[in-house]
């Protein structure tokens, strides 16, 4: 047998190495940095690094470090709430029956293929403040007659970061959804049917238990996969107007890259690591449930 | 004789048609102002339904010959495919050693693997950063790849594993008592059996590798070197953008996505729930 465990190694080892190499180094690196003091690149500086805390009390003591974790609060809940129940929605119309049902699923799922930054020029045009169609539209329905900025207004950013971010993620939902709706026994419809319960009652009691462990596991994935977004809200507004847009993953990407704060990059990155283990640790019952 | 359809099947039909329009309404949008000339696209009333007599090829023209646009696409070509390829072979020999054997190692790198799919992206950039500057390899397409792997072995052994679950032992243990050796035994009777699977694997894998904007804008700074997605991404910002030139970029940029999601999507309606993409 233990050849066996032998050749069950090896056919392993290109992805151990990939997963130490590739993400566990590098996780490493970044709790290692976030302990360097020093201002800007220092923290390449091999020779002279001194130790310490000092990047977890000057990010910790930044009021806009806090604000940034609000913000990553208040997209990781406006994303995820309503993607979750357009998807919700769209799974339940598509596992009927009708003609062209294969078709129209097809398309009616194709946003989640179309990489971010695609989607972001596509809103970006969308809404447009002088040509954009959703300003016109707002205009003959007699809604809004300014030229609403809704990427570049303060008030409306977030928002509009936000109707792309719901538009890419809802199809996630939809599928998996779909996918657990398609493990329904149609005989326990015919019993709720017989037993005389209404539509409400026979989602409340047939539907939603089917669905349950696959959408909640697809409700904690899509909030971490939310709580690090770049593509779309880099592309779109790049964490402004006034860093309204700006969420933990940007900020830290913006320390790194725009001022070279590497430290301070680092310890923002050890920070929502360390949030999302935590909201990890919370969900742990369900995805336990669902994966092992 | 039966209709051929029913009443409530029309009613669903119709509300799934009004529902998919708007779904797809920014595709279209993009599309329609990708053919129409500037001076149309730029206006205060634009046409919801495009004027045909208007409709020309002529922002694709300035999209390939103005910008450098088919160097970007080769260059997330070669990005894309490499990486799909390598992640491909690491993720199909994990996956099967997932899906075979059972021991302590297994739990743990399968556990590993998937605290990996859950946490990094836009963070990990930043040591992957520091990595390259050290070693050289800013601008190296190689580096690239390698980063694009580390995001898809983890989502596309999980994919492999979850088919090779499905495919009974008894084949492997038939091929053996054969005479083959056991990697004979997977390569030469169990992935054909797989196939379908390794397709649904490598299009997603392509699919997420197509989309990278985060490892590419950081880890490229040579304008020859970069990718679509870094290409469109520059226009953003720009004074007085050519509108109907970039969504003609962004239309060619969707056309190859668009067909392997065609090929994928039945697969990841069932796959999905099975385990395949979690």
């Amino acid at each position: 047998m233990n050849n066996d465990r032998g050749f069950a190694l090896m056919l392993l080892a290109p992805a151990l190495i990939c997963v130490i190499g590739l993400v566990g180094w590098p996780m490493a690196q970044i709790v290692t940095f976030s302990f360097v003091e020093g201002k800007g690149l220092n923290v390449l500086d091999t020779a002279g690094r001194s130790w310490g805390i000092g990047n977890y009390v000057s990010v910790l003591s930044d009021g806009e470090t806090w604000e940034s974790a609000l913000t990553t609060l208040y997209y990781v809940v406006g994303s995820v709430g309503p993607a979750f129940l357009i998807g919700l929605g769209v799974a339940l119309l598509l596992n009927q029956n009708f003609p062209l049902r294969r078709a129209l699923r097809c398309l009616a799922l194709l946003p989640w293929a179309a990489p971010g930054v695609l989607v972001s020029i596509i809103f970006l045009w969308l809404f447009d403040p002088s040509y954009g169609v959703v300003n016109y539209l707002l205009r003959i329905t007699g809604i809004s007659n300014e030229d609403i900025g809704w990427f570049t207004n303060e008030d409306t950013a977030l928002y509009a970061v936000l109707i792309p971010s719901i538009w890419k993620s809802f199809p996630f939902f939809a599928l998996t959804i779909l996918g657990a709706l398609q493990t329904i026994p149609e005989d326990l419809y015919e019993a709720a049917d017989i037993d005389g319960a209404n539509k409400l009652q026979a989602f409340v009691n047939v539907t939603w238990p089917g669905i349950r462990g696959p959408a909640i596991l697809a409700i904690i994935l899509n909030a971490l996969w939310a709580l690090r977004e770049f593509d779309i809200i880099f592309a779109t507004t790049g964490g402004g107007p006034f860093r309204v847009t700006e969420t933990l993953g940007i900020r830290a990407y913006t320390e790194a890259f725009s001022y070279f704060e590497l430290g301070r990059a680092s310890t923002l990155g050890v920070l929502t690591i360390a949030f999302a283990l935590l909201f990890v640790l919370i969900a742990r019952r369900p995805l336990q449930k669902e994966f092992f | 004789m039966s209709a051929l359809i029913t009443g409530r099947e029309l009613r669903v039909l119709l509300a799934t048609i009004v529902v998919v329009a708007l779904i797809l309404f920014p595709i279209y949008w993009m599309v329609v102002t990708a053919h129409l000339p500037t001076t149309i696209v730029l206006s205060r009333v634009p046409p919801l339904l495009p004027p045909l007599a208007e409709m020309s090829f002529d922002a694709f023209g300035r999209a390939l010959l103005r910008r450098p646009f088919l160097v970007w696409m080769g260059n997330t070509m070669i990005v894309a495919v490499g990486s799909t390829l390598l992640s491909l072979v690491i993720a199909t020999l994990a996956g099967y050693s997932l899906s075979r054997y059972r021991s302590r190692m297994q739990e743990y790198s399968g556990l590993a693997l998937l605290v990996s799919k859950m946490l990094p992206g836009s963070l990990i950039v930043i040591p992957f950063f520091i990595m390259a500057s050290r070693a050289g390899m800013i601008d190296s397409r190689f580096a690239l790849i390698l980063a694009n792997t580390s995001v898809g072995v983890p989502f596309a052994t999980w994919m492999m594993k979850s088919y090779f679950d499905a495919i009974p032992r008894e084949i492997d243990a038939a091929a053996t008592i054969d005479g083959c050796t056991r990697l004979q035994a997977l390569w030469h009777v169990v992935l054909p059996i797989a196939r379908p699977g390794l397709t649904a694997a490598a299009i997603y894998l392509f699919i997420v590798a197509w989309a990278d904007f985060v490892f590419a804008r950081t880890l490229i700074n040579s304008p020859d070197l970069w990718t679509l997605t870094t290409g469109l991404a520059s226009f953003v910002g720009e004074h007085g953008v050519d509108w109907p030139g970039l969504m003609a970029a962004g239309t060619l940029s969707m056309v190859p996505i668009f067909i392997l999601f065609v090929l994928l999507e039945p697969y990841l309606v069932s796959g999905m729930a099975a385990g395949a993409v979690k």
